[in-house]
């Protein structure tokens, strides 16, 4: 128990969004512990860190499983800022939830200030493909217009569940690598952003 | 019909009655007919009827069940309205005061004196605080240890005070003061729960405008307490209860759990720190609670039963019964007795109904009435009914069981199968279930037993009856073998009880076996002449069944269609091979293992002794190369045939073979002189 984890594997913190009910617990506890939750019941604010292999390198992912129920909003921002990488999930059954997306990656947006944060577009529940009410290509439209990756899961099948999890930690990982290879620039592009926006505000 | 009922009623001379008129024997049968015709359709009618009542029956229940569950509505209703009615007159005259709106006037005012309490707690404790904490609502307060965020080794113990609108965080010192470190707005921090964290327990994340820190709770309850009560202090505003921080009218579920965890986690977790907490730490809102939904909670319960939401029912026993157990302690309530009794009348009731819903739930399929029967069943638990529980259980599925095996007898079904199945299905959903509780597992094993002993007693009754060819008992018992075997990887073992019910009936079924394998020996005609196959296919044909049954005889073939043994000898060697087969099979049991090679020795020898009879002439040398041949070549491969199904050395037969072919190891022309002797 002494200090292993500064010196420990490194660590990719990935948020989970999306409006209430779409399965961002059951993606995380199905990626967390191998099950699906049947039962619902709205998340507030949970955390959760597991340590795996990514491309035969152990590392640590620490995922945030927030509320996405409307009346939480508020303090979306204080939890957005620590995030590294977002999964923003919909369910293909219910289009407000994929309206409500746009609104997350608003958000996502203004408090990262940052367009290339790693973020993919996740359409859940998609065993339920006989209820669909998302056609397929409006969410690829969407994906496009993002430039973001769009894959479709099942929590309850664990379809493409790992996938997920893991193709956002490649995204953190090499963002990480590109980071520190270009401290300096990155750093002054990045200021030069946030004061762009600022005078523009 | 009177007359059957009749106490002289005499079937003789009824039916004599009944054929007085008929004349001559085609006359009788024609009455026969008839009268069977009629008994026929009358068991037809009597069919008929009972389903039509039967059915009859079923909807009339149904009826009567929503008719009791409106009942209960309307009398639910009706308590309400006067209830209502109770208020409105107390409120027009005050002088007529009930307990319960004494109970929240006095809630009112321990909570004004809790705001000052905790006010003047803070201002005399902590140091270097100036804070104005006038009007304000106190929500908590506790003791946590700030972890560090990196490594999450602990930095120091704090303390909390957490009002409406603001979060004092105080540093607990050495000398167990308390030194004001920050304060923040609730509604400006962010709260995470940290469910899994490399095995740090209890801990939550608060994001606050200066960044975000871990904090350690002792207990689980503690951390729960916090995430509640500071998500209550973000959305205060929004609640629009400046006067109450706690609403009496809604029976808050999350305190409850609160209790519940934290009477749990007591024991669980060591309390640390007990003495470092300046105030105490319990939650002291308890008192809060109007009684309200507590005088009507029996109502309400009964209510609850009757519409069949038994977990609610269940859960808001509970809940009385642990406030009333928190209640009865301060003596703040009148009632309370009346109450208790009145909820352990209704516990008992729901228990009762439970239980014949769960007795209710046998149905033809196992599975159907497994899943029926795990509501109840759960409810049961949780109110510690385990052991009514499982006993009832296990009823049930002695009848699922039972039925299903007798259905599938009728429908030339595979019933070891279907049994084994059928008890490991028991067996896991039973286990999961009872998990906790060691006498229900015992029960449950009892159980396993009952219902071997009744399906082995199916076996004996309808597949293993006297005259069952070996064969076909054989491939019975090994079908029931092999799963019985299976069952030990859930923890069941019941091999061993098995073969101690089965193992008179397979004896003296082997015995009777012996015997008429040994008749038909005795009974064989023997010509002594080379076997004539008559066509190449033919020959072909047995060459080819020999080998499937691991012998070879090509080396006696001679011509195009014969074999130089004797066509009995050959029918004797296949016989003799499926023979081995089949008792290796059953020999996999050890009990029965002397009475199959008793079986194989006997039979064998009783063929091998067969002589040709004295008036009958051929050549001798013919007769003793069969005989040889069944020794060195039909033996050895019948013993290792023996070993290889049934895993263990046939010692007799391999006594047998060594004395036989000593017999025959001596010198062949002496052997010879010894036969021909025999048989002039």
């Amino acid at each position: 128990m002494s200090k292993k984890p500064t010196a420990g594997p490194a660590l990719h913190k990935v948020i989970m969004v999306g409006s209430g009910g779409v399965g961002k617990s059951a993606l995380t506890l199905q990626f967390m512990y191998d099950e699906f939750v049947e039962d619902y019941e709205p998340t507030k604010a949970d955390s959760y860190r597991k340590k795996v292999v990514l491309d035969g390198e152990e590392v640590q992912i620490d995922i945030l499983d927030t509320a996405g129920q409307e009346d939480y909003a508020a303090i979306r921002d204080n939890y957005f800022r620590s995030g590294e990488g977002f999964l923003c999930v919909f369910s293909i059954t219910d289009d407000e939830s994929f309206q409500a997306t746009q609104e997350f990656r608003e958000q996502i947006l203004r408090v990262k200030n940052d367009e290339s944060i790693p973020f993919l577009l996740v359409g859940n529940k998609c065993d339920l493909n006989d209820k669909r009410k998302v056609p397929l290509n409006e969410c690829q439209v969407r994906a496009q217009q993002w430039s973001v990756p769009y894959v479709e899961t099942s929590a309850k099948t664990r379809e493409n569940v790992d996938k997920v999890f893991f193709d956002l930690m490649r995204e953190i990982r090499s963002r990480k690598t590109e980071d520190s290879k270009a401290t300096s620039g990155r750093a002054k592009d990045r200021c030069k952003k946030r004061r762009l926006k600022c005078t523009l505000l | 019909m009177k007359e059957f009922d009749d106490f002289n009623f005499s079937v003789d001379k009824y039916t004599k009655e009944l054929t007085r008129e008929c004349v001559g024997g085609s006359d009788l049968q024609q009455r026969k007919k008839e009268i069977e015709a009629y008994n026929e359709q009358t068991s037809a009618t009597l069919k008929q009827t009972c389903k039509k009542n039967y059915m009859q029956f079923i909807q009339t229940a149904k009826e009567i069940s929503h008719l009791e569950s409106e009942m209960y509505q309307l009398s639910h209703i009706l308590i309400e309205q006067r209830n209502i009615l109770a208020t409105m007159t107390d409120g027009k005259t005050s002088s007529h005061l009930k307990a319960d709106s004494i109970e929240a006037e006095s809630s009112a005012a321990t909570e004004d004196v809790e705001n000052s309490q905790a006010t003047r707690a803070v201002k005399e404790m902590v140091q270097g605080f100036n804070g104005n904490l006038e009007g304000k609502t106190f929500l908590n307060e506790g003791a946590l240890i700030e972890l560090d965020a990196n490594d999450y080794r602990p930095i120091q113990r704090v303390f909390f005070f957490l009002f409406n609108d603001v979060l004092i965080v105080c540093k607990v010192k050495h000398d167990k003061r308390l030194e004001f470190l920050t304060e923040f707005d609730p509604k400006k921090i962010a709260v995470i729960n940290i469910k899994d964290l490399d095995g740090v327990k209890n801990a939550i994340n608060i994001i606050t405008p200066d960044g975000s820190k871990i904090y350690q709770s002792i207990t689980a309850a503690g951390k729960s307490e916090w995430i509640e009560k500071l998500e209550d202090a973000f959305r205060f505003d929004q609640q629009k209860k400046p006067k109450k921080g706690q609403a009496p009218q809604p029976p808050n579920r999350s305190k409850q759990q609160q209790q519940q965890q934290q009477s749990q986690s007591k024991s669980a977790t060591p309390e640390k720190l007990p003495e470092q907490s300046p105030t105490d730490t319990q939650p002291k809102s308890l008192e809060d609670e109007t009684p309200e939904w507590l005088s009507t909670a029996s109502e309400e319960i009964q209510t609850l039963v009757a519409q069949r939401h038994f977990e609610d029912a269940q859960s808001l026993i509970k809940r009385t019964q642990e406030f009333l157990s928190v209640a009865q302690h301060k003596k703040k309530l009148l009632q309370a007795d009346v109450i208790e009794a009145k909820i352990k009348q209704q516990e008992q009731k729901l228990t009762n109904v439970l239980l014949q819903e769960l007795s209710n739930s046998h149905n033809r399929n196992l599975q159907i009435a497994l899943r029926e029967v795990r509501r109840p069943l759960k409810i049961l638990v949780e109110m510690g009914r385990s052991r009514q529980a499982s006993t009832t259980l296990l009823k049930v599925c002695t009848v699922s069981l039972r039925v299903a095996q007798r259905e599938a007898r009728r429908n030339n079904a595979e019933i070891s199968e279907l049994f084994f199945c059928d008890l490991t299905q028991v067996a896991c959903d039973f286990l999961s279930a009872f998990e906790q509780q060691p006498a229900c597992v015992s029960a449950l094993v009892v159980w396993c037993n009952a219902e071997l002993q009744y399906f082995a007693s199916q076996l004996i009754k309808h597949y293993l009856t006297k005259g069952t060819s070996l064969e076909a008992v054989a491939k019975c018992v090994e079908r029931v073998r092999k799963p019985a075997t299976k069952l030990t990887e859930i923890g069941l073992d019941i091999s061993y009880h098995l073969e101690g019910l089965l193992r008179t009936t397979l004896e003296s079924l082997i015995e009777e076996s012996k015997q008429r394998l040994l008749d038909a020996v005795g009974r064989t005609e023997e010509s002594w002449q080379p076997y004539n196959l008559q066509t190449k296919s033919n020959l072909k044909r047995l060459l080819l069944e020999l080998d499937t049954l691991g012998i070879d005889i090509r080396g006696q073939t001679t011509g195009d269609t014969w074999l130089n043994l004797t066509q009995s000898t050959v029918v004797f060697i296949r016989q003799f091979l499926l023979l081995t087969e089949h008792c290796g099979c059953l020999g996999k049991g050890e009990t029965l293992l002397q009475s199959l090679e008793h079986l194989l020795r006997d039979l064998f020898l009783a063929h091998h002794a067969l002589k040709p009879p004295s008036d009958m002439s051929m050549d001798p040398n013919f007769v003793m190369k069969n005989k040889i041949f069944l020794v060195d070549n039909l033996l050895p491969i019948a013993i290792e045939k023996f070993r290889k199904t049934s895993g263990r050395q046939c010692e007799t037969l391999r006594e047998l073979h060594t004395k036989l072919s000593r017999q025959h190891g001596a010198p062949v022309p002496r052997q010879r002189s010894v036969y021909t002797t025999d048989v002039f």
